[in-house]
């Protein structure tokens, strides 16, 4: 009597309980994203109907595909971030360990101000960031082209040329760094006093404790930062987006991105902006994957 | 996104519209309102527009008309609305009517969303002067009704006009003479600006020097971007932008806001509705600006092209045909709705509007002008016949602004930029399958 009902219950009861997050995976995942791969093989293609004729729907295969790896435009844009990408990410995983460190060192004053304060910019909305940035680059607004200028130095150039680069990565330093600390400093705080009380002991200077001892044990959460950052990169759309209205530098298709934005709601063409997405969907996942693969010895190897 | 917005669509929010109020039209549709709803009872028609005034100009009609009654959404600028109109169209669920800019009427007419409402409209055809009527009308089917037009002209702050004792230019070779008067008496000074953005005021200044960008003639297309008076009109900004005659600078940014604030851009060639564009970011100006007539090419000449503007369409979406042309005329033609948008400081498409512009105030901007209302008037009817938008105009803004951005950015000719402009177009036109003729 016992064993049927056990039976019966079991082979039931794990499917109730995994079919909300099933049911909402297909619905809020997996359709879209299969909606997305069919849209990228259709193309509005104009018909005889009309006088102008009208566009429709058609299957077209892998044009929108080639049409995009053909397009010097999109892979510029690629360019372009991993310009901007080599700035801002050193920078802010180097200045997240920097300070992580600092507020974990036993004799930092301050400590919860500190957190707080190098944490606060990471609360402010990505536009709002970049508006107040971008003020601060205007050359009538900005306070620093301003002392530049009364020391006779004329202005920064931070919106033309080549500034453009360091002026975005600065954006998504200035945002980014406090998370990126907290996370550093989480692990931090997880590492056994033992270990560095052993080492100070032996007369370690707190230097060579840091080196020695603290980066190589919070090692896997240096990699998951970089792996946010590096994602993070491949997805920049928001600072320049809203920067580009002041000034020239930034082109529609600045980065692949605004690339997709521009061909799905300027020029109505969603399917090549479908095709755009899933090869840099692809692309973001193969070289996450590759990250993972060549840092997990070093991150994880000693601890499995 | 938003500050593009604004400077992008410039035209289209901040313009308006309205007009045209003829004793025959309202009785008209009185007429067929009054026999719809004996058949199928009151109807509910849903309506899209960002402009200014609509929510007033809506509640007066609904008011007006029991037996249909319009819900008013505001679903973002002319360049969003054009867009989620044609996706909500393929959804099926795109709303009864809705404002467009004039430019994307011919996309949204490729993308099946219109209606033709000509059977409906003959009676307030003559509402409108034929140069405006012909911007929502091809080949005797009819697409909208006329809302607001920007006809271009040369928006200027007289009050530094006069501290630098210097004249409004007459022709565009003035322009130029003054441009540089300007530079040798206040160095921090611009007479002007060149935004590579400003495609649609581009386009304008091409039109009035007899370009036309976009013809059709038995489904096939002419694309003229870099035809020859484009290319002149081009190598003119050239000329100013190479001697610095003129400010290189997108608008609307804080950094122009501030320059302008402090006086040193002295004016703004565009459309009517720059004046509240600019009491937007130099309110403390009020009063000391003036319009005059657009700069012409010959002397002499007094046409000028539209620079914004937009119409009311009916979708093909629509289940109450009749009753929607019946809002879209009511809207654009009737004494009560043009008296509402003026008051919104908007400028009606309709000559009654038009008319009932001169007997109100002039912008806040322009308080001081006493002739501004003629002034726009003359503008308004000496507009150039048969501006016609192609089906791709989105495609072809984004690709001038970048073109024109790294024109200017690399110091490569602006000629170029046209071109390449042309080459975009063109491509994206027959790879959709149209049929384009060589220039």
């Amino acid at each position: 009597m016992t064993e049927p009902i056990g039976a019966r219950r079991g082979s039931r009861a794990p499917y109730l309980f995994v079919a909300p997050a099933v049911v909402l995976f297909v619905a809020f995942l997996a359709v879209p994203i299969g909606y997305a791969v069919y849209l990228s093989v259709r193309g509005l293609r104009l018909t005889g109907a009309g006088i102008f004729g009208t566009r429709q729907e058609v299957f077209v295969g892998l044009d929108n595909y080639a049409r995009t790896l053909t397009d010097p435009e999109f892979w510029a844009g690629f360019g372009r971030l991993a310009l901007y990408g080599l700035i801002g990410v050193p920078l802010t995983l180097g200045l997240a360990l920097l300070f992580a460190l600092l507020l974990d060192y036993a004799g930092a004053r301050g400590r919860r101000f500190s957190r707080t304060a190098i944490f606060l910019p990471y609360a402010i909305p990505g536009v709002t960031a970049s508006l107040l940035w971008g003020f601060m680059y205007l050359p009538s607004t900005s306070p620093f082209s301003y002392l530049t200028r009364e020391l006779g130095l004329g202005e920064i150039p931070f919106l033309t040329g080549d500034g453009i680069y360091p002026a975005l990565a600065n954006v998504a330093v200035w945002g980014g760094v406090g998370f990126n600390m907290i996370i550093i400093f989480t692990s931090l705080r997880g590492i056994p006093s033992e270990l560095s009380d052993a080492a100070r002991i032996d007369g370690a200077s707190e230097w060579r404790i840091a080196w020695h001892v603290k980066i190589p044990l919070v090692a896997p959460a240096l990699v998951l930062t970089g792996l946010f950052a590096l994602i993070g990169t491949l997805q920049v759309y928001g600072e320049p987006t809203t920067l580009a209205p002041m000034t020239t530098e930034i082109s529609q298709t600045w980065v692949p991105l605004m690339h997709i934005y521009r061909d799905a709601f300027i020029r109505d063409d969603l399917p090549l902006a479908s095709a755009a997405s899933v090869i840099l969907a692809v692309g973001t996942l193969i070289v996450s994957v590759v990250l993972l693969k060549v840092t997990q010895k070093r991150a994880f190897g000693g601890m499995s | 996104m938003r500050i593009r917005g604004v400077s992008g669509s410039a035209a289209a929010l901040c313009l308006a519209v309205l007009l045209a109020a003829c004793s025959s039209g309202t009785s008209g549709s009185g007429g067929t309102t009054a026999t719809q709803a004996a058949q199928t009872g009151p109807v509910t028609l849903d309506f899209w527009c960002w402009s200014a005034g609509q929510k007033e100009k809506v509640a007066a009609f609904n008011k007006a008309h029991p037996d249909i009654q319009v819900r008013h959404t505001d679903a973002g600028g002319g360049t969003d609305t054009a867009t989620k109109l044609v996706t909500a169209g393929r959804a099926g669920n795109a709303p009864d009517a809705a404002c467009l800019e004039y430019q994307t009427i011919p996309a949204m007419i490729v993308a099946g969303a219109l209606a033709d409402i000509s059977a409906h409209t003959a009676d307030v055809k003559d509402a409108f002067t034929p140069e405006v009527w012909s911007l929502t009308s091809f080949d005797g089917a009819v697409y909208g009704v006329p809302q607001d037009v920007g006809p271009m002209v040369m928006v200027y702050n007289r009050k530094r006009f006069d501290e630098l004792k210097i004249e409004v230019p007459k022709t565009w070779q003035d322009f130029a003479t003054v441009a540089a008067a300007v530079r040798a008496k206040d160095p921090d000074t611009y007479l002007a600006t060149f935004a590579p953005a400003e495609f649609g005021n581009f386009a304008g200044l091409a039109q009035q020097a007899g370009a036309t960008w976009w013809k059709v003639q038995d489904q096939t297309w002419t694309v003229g971007i870099a035809d020859a008076a484009s290319t002149e009109v081009a190598a003119y900004w050239q000329g100013l932008v190479d001697k610095d005659l003129v400010k290189v600078q997108p608008l609307l940014t804080p950094e122009w806001n501030n320059q302008l604030n402090k006086g040193r851009i002295l004016s703004w060639p565009s459309a009517l509705w720059a004046t509240g564009v600019l009491y937007g970011v130099a309110e403390k100006q009020a009063g000391d600006w003036a319009i005059a007539p657009l700069p012409q090419w010959t002397e002499g000449d007094d046409r000028v092209a539209f620079q914004g503007g937009s119409a009311i369409a009916v979708t093909k979406n629509s289940k109450h045909l009749q009753a929607a042309a019946t809002f879209a005329k009511w809207m654009n033609t009737d004494k009560a709705a043009y008296e509402l948008q003026i008051a919104a400081g908007e400028y009606p498409a309709s000559l009654a509007g038009q008319q009932a512009t001169t007997a109100s105030e002039p912008p806040k901007l322009a308080g001081g002008q006493k002739d501004y209302w003629e002034v726009a008037a003359k503008a308004a009817q000496r507009t150039i016949p048969h501006i016609s938008w192609g089906p791709n105009v989105s495609t072809a803004q984004s690709a001038f602004q970048d073109a024109m951005a790294a024109a200017v950015r690399d110091k490569t000719p602006l000629t170029q930029a046209l071109q390449k402009t042309q080459q975009v177009v063109v491509d994206d036109m027959t790879s959709t399958g149209f049929k384009v003729a060589a220039p």
